[in-house]
């Protein structure tokens, strides 16, 4: 039978859930996601029964019963049922999203301050992200960046900050595994930052549909230990200096590191 | 005096007898929505298949196109390459948001529904609304161009945003002609639009009241309401774009492609969703009302709380207004101005609630009728829920940080506008079908059609939910180039396998429609046994829709009411039918005992 590898095939592979979380707050969106899931799998179901439960019981051989509905005391209970549902699912997900992005996913002042924080500008274009570290001297746009492409590698355990910008069209910045997306848009400079928890490598995608070769514009991101870290940057900047050219103008782009006061 | 007054606004025009103007330029509102519904039906056969092909990309990369490859892509050995793909899925969005939901559920039954249910003999600008019709077919004229264009049709996404949607991304006329088929399109909508408010507004029968009107009505004139605000945004955002195009401007480039400063390209995304985000209630309220409706009628009980359902929907009509911003939250919007978005795009979801609510309880306590237009409007609640659910997440800045841009919208939205849309405008035509063509369509088929539908569009959609949950991205031409979305190819699989077999399905409805159009069992006056005005003329009506301009005496959902039941025997009355005048002489009795 041809028909049983095909009723099976989606039990196949390694399960649907969301992509292993490496990143120290990821797992704030995750959980706000599967506890604002129990609340909608439960109306969900509540719903469907409801709706089950009249079409068995109360079927065409039921005397419908003459009611409008707009008593005062139905008013009431529809009212108290939505009030409930918003103040305890829409609640939940407005103060829990607010909160983790005043202290987490928005505080660029904490992640911008703490020592050995890594600073890095994407460049993103069709169809592949320029990266460019500021190097030694802490500046961006001289001699001794880092540039690769589509190629970032980032310590462990301390906060890493990009910039982001696109020089075409709009990309989005997305590291499922870190929990983060930012769009890259032209003429404007967007910032995500986050932890990486664990070593290893990880998928870099674009967001936002960008062309044919959208599919195509995979980064990858490497995790290193931070000393292992340090002599890969070391390294890869006295590279970078060898390989500088002054003519190419092309390699030149940078901007210097913005420290705009936001929310 | 009322009556005087609405017969001489109303004068009964003879119905023209040369073949062009009666069928072809026709300025009967009735004839109008079946051109409305032919021309949606169409296209959104042509979305459908293009649907297929986005399906059959996902579940075999790169691999030839059965049937289809064949005849559309010779050139590329039948596979669908990138820049096909991106054409492809574009293409899809388009034609089904703006040339098929559209023009069925708003083009088709708000012009069908409208004069009829507010007992009116016609719209109120008869000739406005045949140009909105025939302008509607320059923009399909357009769109067809566009598949002709050189370097293909259009590839920038329906969100067409720029600077992907200028010629520094889509070179070459396949996208300027859809820019143009959005812009003429929104001129046609615009004067639906203005003609739908005008006539509820004017030509309502007297006794009428906007609390006796159907929630039908309700729905396809507040979304007129939303059509005359926004879509002119949308206009004017596609006429710049075109402008950016054509003629060199610069009003949504920036960066390095720009010279002497540029534009933004996010002004243009703040245009699009300004509409965009009431699109899609545009979209969904005529379902809603339609849903209302038809829940009370074959639950045979009054609506639940009618006026708290027609609160609801201008309550939502008017939020549409405020919440778009949620499209944004990646642009690197403010984190502030996205928490007030967010508050906004939840607050919308107590008016969904108070809706919701209504539908389940107007089925308590109902003597539910089984018949296709309550399944599939039962299946709106159905998908509409899951649809409104998952719509949280993306509310919510935290959670749409991970879900933003992948699947998971694209299941989200498919479940609200595409399955909630195509679940009401079906339970739509199979209730106004005996109505629009004085047939009946077949019942066992309509509801093999329903079964059908409603479980391989459940697994779609949910099956794009949870590709999405797991971290898949939309619009890419191979998800599986990512190593982190390589285990989902048996879902995206099987999830096509459901799309395919959902498309077949719609067969059995091809079939229904064709042959019961020609030789369908002919349909009485009233066929459900309700009260609304509509059912109260002949099946199909008469070029002026009423004889006489009748008078509304109630509400449209007085069904099971027991003194109607003591006097009549029967469990419905008619919005215009006098219940305790025992006087045969008058007309409006005379008319109501001529019902099935």
């Amino acid at each position: 039978m041809r028909l049983l590898p095909l009723l099976t095939a989606p039990l196949e592979g390694h399960g649907w859930g969301m992509p292993h979380d490496a990143s120290l707050d990821g797992w704030r969106i995750d959980d706000l996601i599967n506890e604002t899931s129990l609340f909608v799998i439960l109306l969900f179901v509540i719903m469907v029964a409801w709706m089950l439960w009249a079409c068995f019981r109360h079927g065409e051989r039921h005397q419908a019963r003459f009611d409008h509905g707009s008593s005062p005391g139905s008013i009431a209970v529809a009212l108290g049922i939505a009030g409930a549902i918003f103040f305890v699912v829409d609640g939940h997900l407005f103060i829990n999203s607010v909160l983790v992005w005043k202290h987490v996913f928005g505080n660029f002042a904490w992640a911008e301050t703490q020592p050995g924080a890594v600073r890095i500008e994407i460049n993103a274009h069709q169809w592949v992200w320029a990266v460019r570290y500021s190097g030694p001297d802490g500046k961006f746009g001289t001699r001794d960046d880092i540039i690769t492409l589509n190629d970032v590698t980032v310590p462990q355990g301390v906060p890493v900050i990009f910039q982001v910008a696109s020089t075409d069209v709009l990309h989005g910045f997305n590291i499922p595994n870190m929990r983060v997306k930012m769009d890259a848009v032209p003429g404007m400079i967007n910032r995500v930052w986050f932890v990486a928890k664990e070593t290893g490598q990880f998928d870099i995608g674009c967001a936002q549909h960008c062309g044919a070769n959208h599919y195509k514009m995979r980064g990858v991101l490497t995790v290193l230990p931070r000393e292992e870290w340090e002599r890969w940057a070391a390294v890869a900047s006295a590279n970078s200096a060898v390989a500088y050219d002054p003519e190419d103008n092309d390699a030149h782009w940078a901007w210097d590191w913005e420290k705009h006061a936001r929310l | 005096m009322h009556t005087i007054e609405s017969e001489d606004l109303q004068p009964i025009h003879p119905e023209p007898t040369s073949f062009w103007l009666k069928y072809v330029f026709s300025r009967d509102h009735k004839v109008i929505a079946k051109q409305f519904l032919w021309a949606g039906l169409l296209f959104l056969f042509v979305g459908g298949t293009l649907a297929m092909m986005i399906r059959w990309q996902w579940a075999f990369p790169g691999k030839p196109v059965p049937v289809l490859g064949s005849v559309l892509l010779r050139d590329q050995g039948g596979a669908i390459g990138p820049a096909t793909y991106m054409t492809v899925f574009t293409m899809h969005g388009l034609i089904m948001i703006f040339f098929a939901i559209t023009p069925i559920l708003i083009g088709a039954f708000g012009n069908y529904c409208i004069p009829l249910m507010i007992g009116a003999r016609d719209m109120a600008f008869p000739t406005l609304n045949l140009l909105s019709f025939w302008t509607f077919v320059i923009s399909l004229v357009l769109v067809i161009c566009s598949f002709f264009g050189q370097l293909g049709a259009a590839g920038a996404g329906w969100t067409t945003y720029p600077p992907l949607s200028t010629n520094i991304g889509t070179p070459g006329s396949g996208q300027t002609f859809m820019v143009a088929a959005i812009f003429v399109t929104g001129v046609s909508t615009i004067m639906g639009g203005i003609n739908y408010v005008t006539t509820v507004i004017r030509h309502r029968a007297p006794g009428m009241t906007y609390m006796r009107m159907p929630l039908t009505v309700w729905g396809l004139w507040l979304t007129a309401v939303l059509n005359v605000l926004f879509v002119p945004v949308l206009g004017s955002a596609a006429l710049l774009l075109f402008l950016d195009r054509v003629f060199g401007t610069q009003f949504f480039i920036a960066g390095a492609a720009a010279v002497r400063g540029g534009g933004d390209p996010i002004l243009f995304q703040h245009l699009f969703w300004i509409f965009g985000h009431p699109e899609v209630y545009i979209l969904i309220l005529p379902a809603w009302g339609i849903v209302g409706d038809i829940l009370s009628f074959f639950s045979r009980k009054p609506a639940n709380w009618y006026r708290g359902s027609v609160y609801a929907m201008c309550v939502v009509t008017i939020l549409s207004a405020v919440v778009y911003g949620h499209h944004m939250f990646m642009t690197g919007m403010n984190p502030l101005l996205g928490q007030g978005f967010m508050l906004l795009t939840l607050i919308i979801s107590v008016p969904a609630e108070i809706l919701f609510l209504n539908w389940l309880r107007t089925m308590w306590q109902g003597s539910i009728r089984l018949h296709p237009p309550m399944l599939f409007a039962i299946g709106m609640v159905f998908v509409f829920g899951l649809g409104g659910l998952t719509g949280l997440y993306l509310g919510a800045t935290a959670t749409d940080i991970y879900l933003h841009d992948t699947m998971f919208v694209v299941g989200h939205f498919h479940l609200t506008m595409a399955a909630a849309s195509f679940m009401g405008s079906l339970a739509a035509i199979y209730f106004w079908f005996p109505k629009m063509f004085g047939r009946r369509m077949s019942e066992p088929l309509g509801k093999i059609h329903f079964w059908w539908s409603a479980v391989f569009i459940t697994l779609v959609f949910t099956g794009q939910l949870i590709s999405g949950y797991a971290g898949q991205n939309r619009r890419l031409y191979n998800p599986y180039e990512y190593t982190f979305l390589k285990h989902l190819l048996p879902l995206n699989r099987w999830t096509s396998y459901s799309a395919f077999i959902l498309m077949a399905g719609q067969l059995v409805f091809v079939w229904n429609f064709i042959h019961s159009l020609v030789a369908g069992a002919r349909a009485e006056m009233n066929p459900w046994q309700v009260g609304t005005l509509e059912w109260s003329i002949a099946s199909p009506p008469p070029h002026h829709n009423y004889d006489v301009i009748p008078t509304v005496l109630r509400g449209p959902h007085e069904l099971a009411d027991p003194l109607v039941r003591e006097k009549l025997g029967r469990d419905w009355i008619g919005q215009d039918e006098p219940l305790l005048e025992q006087t045969p002489g008058t007309s409006a009795p005379a008319a109501a005992a001529g019902r099935g």
